[in-house]
């Protein structure tokens, strides 16, 4: 299967970007237009997808192990939502959020333990970023107005 | 000769001015907690703490960044020997003879030793950059289009070879590295290329974002997959210096491993990692008893950390000279000299004579800084062996989210960097390693650009690769490279080298 679905994945990466790659010019080889490059590399990237496939149906089965969703949900999600709320609610929010997000990632959280060190990182953080390295990061603008 | 006094003088008043000499104690710090620590490699580390240097000037910032590339690779030795997991991917040699000294109770003497040849492999290495930067740089500004293009060939051939797993794969991820170089606005006619109409897009993606969507987030998964088993070494440290018959034991293997490790880390490709491994075979091939291997050699310990700290030095070389990085955290040093408006290549040397001495001075200043607070902090690293992971990987990732908005201060950046983080964990999942990938897309904007102007120079004949004796030699050597790989024989050892 793991070989099935990278070469499924790498010719449909191909697909996507020759499609976009399909408006542009290719030029010629005395001048190479902008398109040649893309359309090349996906030709290629799509030639070895199509060797996975074939190694995969001449036996080369391996597994792909196990594909939890809890980790990958939840760290990423984390992420998703200190983007969306950075530029509206600032560090202050955002920050505690996303510690507090990504603990429902790990079966090893103890809630009393992470929203005590979410506040504490926060603090520190905010110390290091803001005021020390004075980065232009908004803290909490619906309350201080930056 | 005389010029490279006088350079290295003028290198050593730039580092040593008090910022510069902080910044590099804190790169050192820094790069030793992130190599003891395991799951947070120094690609993740560097990208994630490079807003930190936004204030700092661009040489004080180099300097704080390599130290925490070399640091990260002492630190990794530390946990190699004391928890058999290597900290690093160049301390996997480490931990067959360290990790027994340390069972054995000598814990101590197989840290000291390290960080003992791992001093002088440094000092060694800090002189081949400095007489090498010169020459080589002279080299590379002769070079002309189809001579740069066919020398990324070679880096991305050796990148290919050395990967782990599936050599199909891994030319996979590489290509996949230079596509997603194209997307953005074309060179030349600024057209928008595969941006899917997308405005972030149009300025092309963003490494940051790449490197810490493939290799910070996607890391977090994986390691939270992996339920934790450390076994740290309970037993007592004990004395940390090597004794005379330790000393004369490890004295030969230290200058073999020295070399070694200096001339693979200056290939294309990530040659360094290859150090460690090469010196580990070369002494237990030279030892009078090789059955003392993997029992608790000293030599095995002395040998391969000589060699991947020289590595790691002379990796510096081919970015340094020719703006070609070798391996992915170079990749991501581009783009911090990017970011401060410097451009990697042969220039910087003649431009910014400040930064390329005073970086190459700061790396011995920086080894002799591991030294003083190696040996002493050693107690205190070993508890930070015992900080829980479940505390870890939020700090991580909220260094991580700070860093990424604070490159534009743009919030899409973050999502985007999720996006490249969950790509990053199908490909883990489906057995394709992501470094390529960033060396690919870090070489993919020079290398198109070089192709089209060779090609404009000879009119669109492809002959020009191969009149040229310089390109028709590097593209020949890469095709070696490539067949000699291919070869079933060599491909088992290979496979077995890497993964013992």
């Amino acid at each position: 299967m793991q070989n099935l679905l990278a070469g499924i994945i790498l010719v449909l990466i191909a697909a996507i970007a020759s499609l976009q790659a399909s408006e542009l010019s290719i030029g010629t080889l005395r001048h190479i237009g902008p398109g040649m490059v893309p359309s090349a590399l996906s030709a290629f990237v799509a030639l070895i997808g199509v060797c996975l496939i074939v190694t995969w149906m001449r036996g080369h089965r391996s597994g792909t192990g196990r594909w939890p969703t809890r980790g990958p949900l939840f760290i990423l999600g984390a992420a998703v939502v200190f983007g969306l709320i950075i530029r509206p609610l600032g560090l202050a929010v955002a920050g505690p959020l996303l510690v507090v997000v990504a603990a429902f990632a790990s079966h090893e959280t103890r809630w009393g333990e992470i929203l005590a060190f979410a506040v504490g990182m926060t603090v520190f953080c905010l110390v290091l970023f803001k005021y020390l390295l004075t980065l232009p990061i908004p803290v909490a603008p619906w309350l201080i107005g930056y | 000769m005389e010029d490279l006094f006088a350079n290295l003088s003028h290198g050593f008043a730039v580092a040593v001015s008090l910022e510069n000499l902080f910044l590099c104690l804190i790169g050192v710090v820094i790069g030793t907690l992130v190599g003891i620590l395991p799951g947070v490699g120094p690609i993740a580390t560097i990208a994630m703490l490079l807003p930190l240097t936004f204030n700092f000037d661009p040489t004080g910032a180099l300097i704080m960044l390599a130290g925490i590339y070399y640091g990260a690779q002492y630190g990794g030795s530390t946990t190699a020997i004391l928890i058999n997991i290597p900290g690093e991917a160049t301390s996997v040699v480490t931990t067959i003879d360290g990790h027994q000294m340390a069972r054995q109770g000598r814990a101590g003497v197989a840290l000291g030793t390290a960080a003992l040849v791992s001093f002088f492999a440094g000092t060694v290495a800090t002189v081949v950059v400095a007489a090498l930067g010169e020459p080589l740089t002279r080299v590379a500004l002769l070079f002309g289009p189809a001579e740069y293009f066919a020398l990324m060939v070679l880096g991305l051939a050796f990148a290919v070879v050395l990967a782990q797993g599936s050599l199909l794969k891994a030319t996979a991820m590489i290509l996949l590295g230079v596509l997603l170089s194209t997307v953005g606005s074309d060179l030349e006619t600024g057209e928008e290329r595969l941006t899917f109409g997308l405005a972030e897009l149009a300025d092309g993606i963003d490494f940051v974002v790449l490197a810490m969507g493939l290799f910070g987030f996607a890391e977090i998964l994986r390691n939270l997959e992996s339920p934790e088993s450390r076994n740290v070494v309970k037993a007592k440290i004990g004395r940390l210096l090597p004794n005379w018959e330790d000393f004369r034991q490890s004295f030969m293997p230290m200058l073999r491993g020295t070399g070694l490790g200096a001339i693979l880390g200056i290939l294309p490709g990530n040659g360094a990692v290859l150090g460690p491994f090469a010196s580990y075979a070369v002494e237990k091939k030279l030892a009078k008893d090789p059955s003392r291997f993997g029992k608790g050699a000293i030599e095995g310990v002395a040998g391969p950390e000589a060699a991947n700290n020289a590595g790691a030095q002379t990796a510096f070389i081919p970015l340094l000279t020719m703006g070609i990085p070798p391996n992915a955290v170079m990749a991501l040093m581009v783009g911090a000299m990017t970011i401060h408006g410097i451009i990697p290549g042969p220039q910087v040397m003649t431009k910014n004579p400040d930064l390329f001495w005073g970086m190459v001075a700061s790396m011995w200043i920086g080894n002799a800084m591991l030294l003083v607070i190696n040996m002493p902090l050693i107690g205190i690293w070993v508890r930070l062996l015992n900080v829980p992971y479940r505390l870890m990987f939020a700090t991580i990732l909220l260094f991580c989210a700070i860093g990424i908005y604070s490159v534009n201060n743009d919030p899409s950046d973050v999502l985007m960097t999720a996006f490249f983080g969950l790509a990053g964990y199908v490909f883990i999942k489906l057995g394709f390693e992501p470094a390529p990938l960033l060396l690919g897309f870090v070489l993919g904007r020079l290398m198109e650009e070089k192709l089209r102007q060779a090609l404009i120079l000879s009119r669109g004949d492809f002959a020009t690769f191969i009149e040229n004796p310089v390109s028709a030699f590097l593209l020949l050597l890469s095709l070696v490279v490539v067949v000699v790989a291919i070869v079933p024989a060599i491909r088992q050892k290979k496979e077995e080298a890497l993964n013992s």
